[in-house]
């Protein structure tokens, strides 16, 4: 976990009771989670009356390092230990960072989750139709007298909200080497897992 | 021994031995177990050896193996007893495990030593990932519409996962602004930022179009000043120390120089552009420029600029004002827009031609006013040099003019004139006595602060130097500890995974107990032998006892005897009964002994029969038929031959 002197600077000033009052310092501390989590709380200190008689520009400041200290300890999975180590080094006094880890460590799961939805991803399959048609003949060949399976993959494609179909026919061969190759995807998965 | 095998066992399976999971005790190993642990473990202990890990089928090969198998144990240093291919084929329980003690113990300590070494932070981080798969495979599937868009929860441990690809988005980082430096003193903001700050400036989560983009938005920021950060320490050390200027000189001689660069650069571009175009380019690059120069000229401002900055900027003016007249006029062409299209290109034509009139007249113009300045300086350094040769004449006009008044009198004059000559003179040497008495201390001070100067330079040196070997040692220090912070939580997460293993500390409770009672053993041992010993002193006590009743009595009596007849046969037969007494004494000894060889030999058959003697015989009889057998097919076979 590292940052810039810049942030460091903004995440001190938040610890900083002649800046920002120890009262509101749990308060701006749960906003900036919220903010970070919710679309529709991310003006909440804007709205929020408590944070009036602060000078703005400060708290600007103050708020922006703890965005940037809760993004990046959650990043990093940081302990408590790592935490209250980093802001020992931004002169917190112990009972702020208490506070501190009190409000974040709750929320670190969450916001967690939130950075784990930036990403890329191929299609992913979640469910699978099937249907076994008995291919009798063609124009060109009389007789034919084997199986086709229909298959269609529901998958789900980032950014989309319904599922989509991926279509296709195959000889039961085909679907064998198919079905083989997923095995040995979920063995190797299961073998990462037991390491 | 039922202590001592499991620890053989659990050593084995440690090294990879393909031991079934209810073998307990030596005595369940068969000859092909044995064989196949013992060159497992020798191949643990010497690394490449070129032993069959199974039993072959044949007896000379088998007979073979179990002979190179007894070579290389007695070469590891063995010395429990004569060892031979019999001691694995023919196995019994005590010498098998004497030999597996010998081995477990030669087993390299190694394998135990990399465990104890820290795991690097990789191998953490993969153990981390496949404890967390293990977890999500064990869970049971979930249609997906039972997912709130691609993320499941779960209870235990309670939170979330991401099921799905639903919910993802593209990492993208837009630009986020945060006040700066609004908490410290010492540093001025300009009211008009402070005011942009309190006013509008929106807070960090509400700065991104899209919510989402915040989290992105904000890691960028942050890696992108520490990586300058760091960048501008690399570079402040290596080269900003040594230049021996403050950082913001430092930091602006970089500016002014990247400027210049940039400025170059771009001249050099527009001149090659002449296309029409080019235009659009153009009036970006007008923009550009003329960012730079109003930059360069505010950190002229801000610096007041060295001379050196000065008189570059000034010679580059001329060159500037000329590219700047180019690309104006490309741009005033381009600002019409195009709505009555004829009209308008006419009028563009029109403005164009006219244009491009002014800006040949001005071009001439211009070029006429320098030639005008240059005529100008010209005439005004003739001007100049003619003044000076007019004060000159002047001076030398008054001279002669004086000396001609003078001329008449000239006895008067010549006398008086040397009174003056005498008077300067004296007063001249008069000034250089009066100089030197002051210059000599004046030097004196001058050298002394030359020398202090000198001296404090060499000290800012020497502290120059110090404080780079601080810093490096500040940086060495920071590493260490950071290193040894990992080292910390690797060994504290190491430490944790380890009480798990329960095995050491049953072993070594195992160890403290067989110590123990070793020691109560040994006590009893102790007690008997006291036992004993004091047994001994009771027997030779009475024995010396009855030697002295015997020689007393023997004494007395015959003593008497000589007088009394009936006392001459008492006297015999204590004799007798003396002599019988000593044989029944004998005799008890004798039985003790024998006693004693009957435990020796019962101990031996148990041994020996502990040995497998007879099934051994049996197997070795059926191993020799097997030999003759294999011996009379050879033979038969090179008899076919």
């Amino acid at each position: 976990m590292e940052f810039g002197p810049q942030v460091l600077e903004n995440i001190a000033l938040a610890g900083d009771a002649a800046h920002i009052p120890d009262k509101i310092f749990a308060k701006l501390v749960t906003c900036a989670c919220q903010g970070v989590l919710n679309e529709d709380q991310r003006n909440i200190v804007e709205e929020n009356p408590a944070f009036k008689d602060t000078n703005k520009a400060v708290l600007k400041a103050a708020f922006s390092g703890l965005v940037t200290l809760i993004i990046e300890a959650a990043k990093h999975d940081s302990s408590d230990q790592n935490i209250s180590s980093l802001l020992e080094e931004c002169k917190y006094t112990a009972d702020k960072i208490n506070e501190f880890s009190k409000i974040f460590l709750p929320q670190k799961p969450h916001i967690q989750l939130l950075l784990g939805k930036i990403g890329f991803s191929f299609p992913h399959i979640v469910d699978v139709d099937w249907r076994l048609d008995y291919y009798i003949k063609n124009n060109n060949v009389e007789k034919v007298n084997s199986g086709v399976y229909l298959i269609s993959l529901k998958t789900e494609i980032p950014g989309e909200h319904e599922l989509k179909d991926f279509q296709f026919s195959c000889t039961v061969e085909q679907l064998q080497d198919l079905v083989g190759k997923l095995r040995d995807a979920t063995k190797c998965m299961e073998r990462i897992a037991q390491v | 021994m039922e202590e001592v095998d499991r620890i053989i066992v659990h050593s084995l399976r440690s090294i990879g031995c393909d031991l079934e999971d209810d073998v307990q005790s030596l005595r369940q190993f068969t000859t092909e177990v044995i064989v196949s642990t013992v060159v497992r473990c020798l191949k643990v202990i010497l690394g490449d050896i070129d032993l069959p890990s199974s039993l072959p089928p044949g007896m000379s090969a088998r007979f073979r193996l179990g002979a190179s198998l007894a070579n290389h144990v007695q070469d590891l240093g063995y010395k429990g007893g004569d060892l031979g291919y019999q001691t694995f084929l023919y196995s019994n329980e005590t010498e098998i495990r004497k030999i597996f003690m010998f081995l477990v113990e030669k087993l390299p300590k190694d394998t135990s030593q990399t465990a104890d070494e820290p795991m690097g932070s990789s191998v953490l981080l993969h153990r981390a990932i496949s404890t967390e798969l293990g977890y999500q495979l064990s869970l049971a599937w979930l249609p997906p519409y039972l997912k709130d868009k691609g993320v499941r929860t779960r209870t235990r441990p309670p939170g979330w996962q991401r099921e799905g690809a639903f919910c993802l988005h593209h990492f993208r980082g837009r630009h986020i602004s945060t006040p700066r430096s609004v908490g410290s003193l010492t540093v001025k903001i300009p009211k008009e930022l402070r005011s942009y700050y309190t006013n509008h400036l929106p807070y960090v989560t509400n700065q991104t179009s899209l919510h989402r983009d915040t989290a992105p938005s904000v890691m960028e920021t942050n890696v992108l000043e520490v990586a300058s950060h760091q960048e501008w320490e690399n570079e402040w050390n290596q080269l900003g120390l040594a230049s021996r200027l403050t950082q913001q000189e430092f930091k602006r001689r970089k500016h002014e120089r990247l400027m210049k660069m940039v400025k170059e650069r771009l001249q050099q571009d527009s001149q090659h552009q002449n296309g029409p175009d080019s235009r659009a380019a153009a009036s970006d690059l007008q923009q550009i420029l003329s960012n730079i120069e109003a930059q360069s000229k505010n950190t002229g401002l801000r610096s007041k600029g060295s001379r050196f900055a000065h008189t570059e900027k000034l010679q580059y003016a001329a060159d500037e004002d000329k590219a700047m007249t180019q690309v104006g006029a490309n741009v005033a062409t381009k600002d019409t827009e195009e709505e009555q299209e004829k009209k308008r290109q006419e009028e563009q034509e029109r403005l164009r031609s006219e244009l491009a009139n002014i800006t040949s007249d001005l071009e001439k113009l211009e070029l006429e006013v320098r030639k005008f300045t240059a005529g100008r300086q010209k005439m005004e350094e003739i001007i100049a040099s003619e003044t000076k040769a007019i004060v000159e004449k002047k001076d030398t006009f008054s001279v002669k003019k004086r000396t001609l008044d003078l001329l008449p009198q000239a006895e008067d004059n010549i006398a008086k004139l040397q009174a003056i000559v005498d008077a300067s003179r004296q007063r001249l040497a008069n000034l250089a006595k009066q100089w030197e008495a002051h210059r000599d201390p004046l030097l004196e001070q001058y050298r002394q602060l030359g020398d202090l100067n000198s001296k404090r330079e060499s000290e800012a040196q020497k502290k120059l130097e110090e404080i780079k070997q601080f810093r490096e040692r500040m940086k060495e220090t920071a590493d260490d500890t950071r290193r040894k912070d990992e080292l910390y939580k690797q060994l504290i997460s190491e430490y944790e995974r380890m009480t798990k293993d329960v095995n050491r500390s049953a072993y070594t409770r195992k160890i403290m107990e067989i110590v123990a009672n070793i020691k109560k053993q040994k006590q009893e041992i102790d007690k008997i032998l006291v036992d004993t010993k004091s047994v001994q002193k009771e027997i030779n006590l009475l024995t010396g006892k009855l030697d002295r009743t015997f020689a007393v009595t023997d004494e007395l009596i015959f003593r008497d005897a000589k007088r009394d007849e009936s006392v001459k046969k008492a006297y015999r037969l204590l004799a007798a009964l003396h002599e019988n007494f000593e044989q029944l004494i004998q005799t008890v000894q004798d039985t003790g002994v024998v006693m004693r060889e009957i435990k020796d030999l019962e101990e031996q058959i148990e041994t020996e029969s502990n040995k497998k003697i007879l099934s051994n015989l049996e197997k070795i009889s059926a191993d020799l038929q097997q030999m003759k057998k294999e011996n009379s097919g050879l033979l038969a076979k090179v008899k076919g031959k």
